[in-house]
């Protein structure tokens, strides 16, 4: 008896990770083969230049002597008019040289206006709840403190702000540390599939593309007629890009505003990172999908791809769920003598639409960028994907037991970064800018590399 | 035996598999990411600068070749050749191999065709029926009639592009790009783009019309009048407002809030529009109206006559710019955009850019015909 509930339990696991797996493969699919036949990207790259509002640059900063003055100095030789630009650096209690680094950038240019932190709670939403109150721009551009953004990201970010439905902008992030480890060579992969492949990919079929919390830019007046940001949430960006779409506005992709940024080149890191994303996203699942089912802003093919991009992170244990239950079948004689199909079927349907469709989404992308060889790396992603799926069901395990007991989960955490070295660069007794620009990161010469 | 086949088959695939995956890791091991051009700046008349940077560095770099004398210099580029002469008159039904660099005017009769690049420091008036590569001119040019450039113009004073000619890309002036009927480029950027027959528009604007519609107007228990239901109206915050369905409004629009539209949105003449309007479907603004904000549609954006633009126009369809449409404001350009093609009709003057992902076509109309006759000195 308990044999055949076990089997009939196994079935039912199956059936279901099967059905929920291939939907999510069938929007890879769709995606993917979409991006591809799209000729002309929706964008609105030949209006950049055209529509400058005034704009408020925010980089929340906590200990980051090693990449702050990378990315002031590229904020200094960005092409936006300096009449219409504030750069509100936010130095949220650092206790290395971030102080002292601000300051002097703010001395020689007057529109570098920095906050210091020196209480209330920490983490970036909180700190971008203060500066929000300083802030004096119509939009709102947010970068990490280790992005160094080229000269033309500020204009094309806010380009889209022509459109009044336009509550955000999302550029992309373009990982520059690809060789350091094989890990930070799979994340780009990664990156790339998920910028150039799915983000453009559902902008073009008219849905919200995702606020990333950097690279990116919002409406002021948006922002603050849905409460502004939730510092409670451990993403912030992800909240408030379904904060906006309740209310009706939407957030537009440019491709073309590519920045550098530096991705985790440590499993542990990259670990603590996934569990970060993967806790405030459910989380913002669990606070909005009522309400975004109930919109009356929303056609029910963007609600479907809403709850299609907060649902994503189900889709890890679900699958550790079937193969559980493909493991048991295998070991319980009894379930050998059913007909072998449905189990064989389920196999090969998450083997060969599951697993196959995020590969060649990331193929996808690869192609579109030209960057054949780090493609090759492909089959290594095996080992990203176990790792993701075992980090993404630790974590999720962690948030629903927290929630089921109603206990607090992890705080704010500041991904570990590698990049640069203290005394390095502008701070190394030179005041020649080029010298900064030209500092540990060689980004602005990284050029002579090729991939 | 089979088993043992299987095995070595598999092991092969196998090794395979991930021996392709393990060369490229260690060929990109230990560097950086090379994607990105941290200098890039979008600028309009990209092209005709590079070429003017590159051929000024190639002069001051290469040695004249053999076989160069005081009228011509010869330059050897790898297996290109440039020639560089005063100025010249090239007669009809020449062809030029080479690149091209013309120290003083130049001109050249009917049917000609230049294979690589043409640069003239004066003026310079091409033939009718022309082919060209590209050309970078740092007077006026007048590109002839019927006319093909495969790639870019650009010039420093005016460029006219005349009657069915075509620019295959940019075409982009520091002064003025006139666009005779039946002309085409991919994008034109000038601090004027203007169309035949200009002349300044005679607006018959009522002073006060007998109705307006104010919007936004979040009563919604106002009663539907005007092609206009209150009902339809929500606010998404920030002062802006969403209509749920098509909107086609019968009398006079004052719109004060930023206004989405879900659907097809048009306005009839005389409206102003103080602030910016999208519209999922089409947009169309009637005659004599004023657009002080941004104009963005799903669909296809028509500016009908004698409307007066001060901002950005980007739709996802056709567009079309009716005749006596004025596109200008302080400090920054204009810009109009359409993914499809974009029409302009006669006296239509932008100051700015006007681009298109398939063409930007001027159009030829018996009332443009009559208003460059009727006002002769306004076109000289």
């Amino acid at each position: 008896m308990a044999v055949t509930l076990l089997t009939a339990v196994s079935y039912a696991v199956i059936a279901f990770a099967v059905a929920f797996l291939l939907l999510y493969a069938l929007r890879h699919y769709v995606l993917g083969y979409s991006r591809l036949r799209i000729d002309r990207p929706r964008d609105s790259m030949e209006l950049a230049g055209f529509y400058m509002p005034r704009v408020t640059v925010l980089i929340p900063m906590h200990n980051e002597e090693r990449v702050a003055g990378d990315i002031l100095q590229a904020l200094v030789d960005s092409d936006y008019d300096w009449e219409k630009l504030e750069v509100i650096p936010i130095n949220d209690r650092s206790t290395d040289r971030t102080r002292e680094i601000v300051n002097d950038f703010a001395k020689r240019y007057p529109f570098i206006q920095p906050l210091h932190r020196a209480g209330g709670q920490a983490g970036k939403p909180a700190a971008l709840v203060d500066a929000c109150t300083h802030a004096t721009g119509e939009i709102l551009v947010l970068f990490d403190a280790d992005y160094v953004p080229g000269r033309a990201v500020i204009k094309m970010l806010v380009a889209p702000f022509a459109d009044p439905e336009v509550g955000a902008s999302m550029g992309r992030v373009v990982p520059h540390n690809i060789g350091e480890s094989l890990l930070s060579g799979l994340l780009s992969l990664e990156r790339s599939a998920g910028y150039q492949g799915v983000q453009q990919s559902r902008f073009n079929l008219g849905f919200t593309a995702q606020f990333g919390g950097t690279v990116g830019a919002v409406r002021a007046a948006a922002l603050e007629s849905v409460g502004g940001w939730n510092p409670e949430s451990l993403t912030e960006d992800t909240d408030l890009t379904f904060a906006l779409l309740l209310n009706g506005w939407k957030t537009a992709y440019v491709n073309r505003a590519e920045c550098y940024e530096e991705v985790p080149q440590s499993w542990a890191v990259r670990r603590r990172q996934l569990s970060r994303w993967v806790t405030g996203h459910t989380e913002c699942l669990h606070n909005y999908w009522p309400d975004l089912m109930r919109s009356k802003f929303l056609t029910k093919w963007e609600k479907l791809d809403a709850l299609f991009l907060l649902a994503m992170y189900w889709t890890a244990p679900t699958l550790v769920a079937g193969w559980a239950a493909s493991l048991l079948l295998f070991f319980i004689p009894e379930a050998h003598q059913t007909p072998w199909l449905p189990a064989a079927l389920a196999f090969l349907g998450y083997q060969l639409f599951a697993n196959q469709a995020t590969f060649l989404e990331i193929g996808v992308a690869s192609m579109l960028d030209g960057t054949r060889v780090r493609s090759l790396l492909l089959p290594l992603n095996l080992l990203n994907f176990f790792a993701n799926t075992g980090a993404i069901c630790n974590a999720l395990r962690k948030f629903y037991w927290n929630r089921f007991w109603g206990s607090g989960g992890d705080g704010w955490y500041k991904t570990h970064r590698t990049r640069g070295a203290p005394g390095n660069g502008f701070f190394n007794g030179s005041k020649d800018s080029s010298l900064t620009t030209r500092s540990a990161t060689g980004l602005y010469h990284a050029r002579a590399h090729g991939d | 035996m089979a088993f043992f086949l299987y095995s070595i088959l598999f092991c092969a695939l196998f090794y395979l598999h991930f021996s392709v995956a393990h060369r490229a890791w260690r060929m990109i091991r230990g560097r950086e990411s090379a994607e990105l051009d941290m200098s890039y700046v979008r600028l309009e008349d990209y092209f005709g600068q590079s070429f003017r940077s590159k051929l000024a560095n190639w002069m001051k770099t290469l040695q004249p070749a053999a076989g160069s004398t005081a009228g011509l210099r010869v330059f050897d580029k790898g297996n290109e050749r440039i020639f560089v002469a005063g100025g010249a008159q090239y007669p009809a039904g020449r062809r030029e191999r080479e690149i091209l660099v013309i120290e003083g005017d130049f001109t050249c009769g009917r049917d000609c065709e230049f294979e690589k690049e043409l640069m003239v420091k004066g003026n310079c008036a091409i033939g009718e029926d022309t082919q060209l590569q590209a050309l970078a001119v740092d007077g006026t040019l007048h590109v002839g009639q019927g006319s093909r450039v495969r790639r870019w113009v650009d010039a420093v004073k005016q460029l006219t592009i005349g009657q069915d000619a075509v620019v295959n890309s940019r075409a982009t002036s520091r002064t003025s790009i006139e666009l005779l009927p039946g002309a085409q480029a991919l994008s034109l950027f000038a601090p004027e783009v203007f169309t035949e027959g200009r002349h300044e528009n005679e607006l018959q604007i009522e002073v006060a019309p007998p109705v307006i519609v104010q919007l936004p107007h979040p009563d919604r228990t106002t009663a539907a009048a005007h092609g206009y239901d209150p009902a339809k109206l929500y606010s998404m915050g920030a002062n802006t407002y969403l209509y749920d369905g098509d909107l086609h409004l019968t009398a006079p629009l004052h719109l004060r809030a930023p206004f989405v539209v879900r659907g097809d949105f048009s306005c009839p003449k005389e409206s102003l529009l103080e602030a910016d309007v999208k519209a999922h479907g089409s947009a169309a603004i009637g005659a004599a109206s004023v657009v002080k904000g941004n104009i963005v549609a799903g669909g296809d954006i028509t500016l009908k006559p004698n409307t007066y633009f001060q901002g950005l126009l980007h739709a996802g369809g056709a567009m079309r710019l009716s005749r006596g449409v004025r596109g200008l404001r302080d400090k920054l350009p204009v810009a109009a955009y359409g993914a499809g093609v974009v029409t302009l009709e006669s006296n239509v003057v932008v100051n700015g850019k006007v681009a298109s992902a398939q063409r930007v076509v001027a159009l030829s109309t018996p009332v443009a015909w009559l208003e460059s006759t009727r006002i002769p000195a306004m076109r000289a």
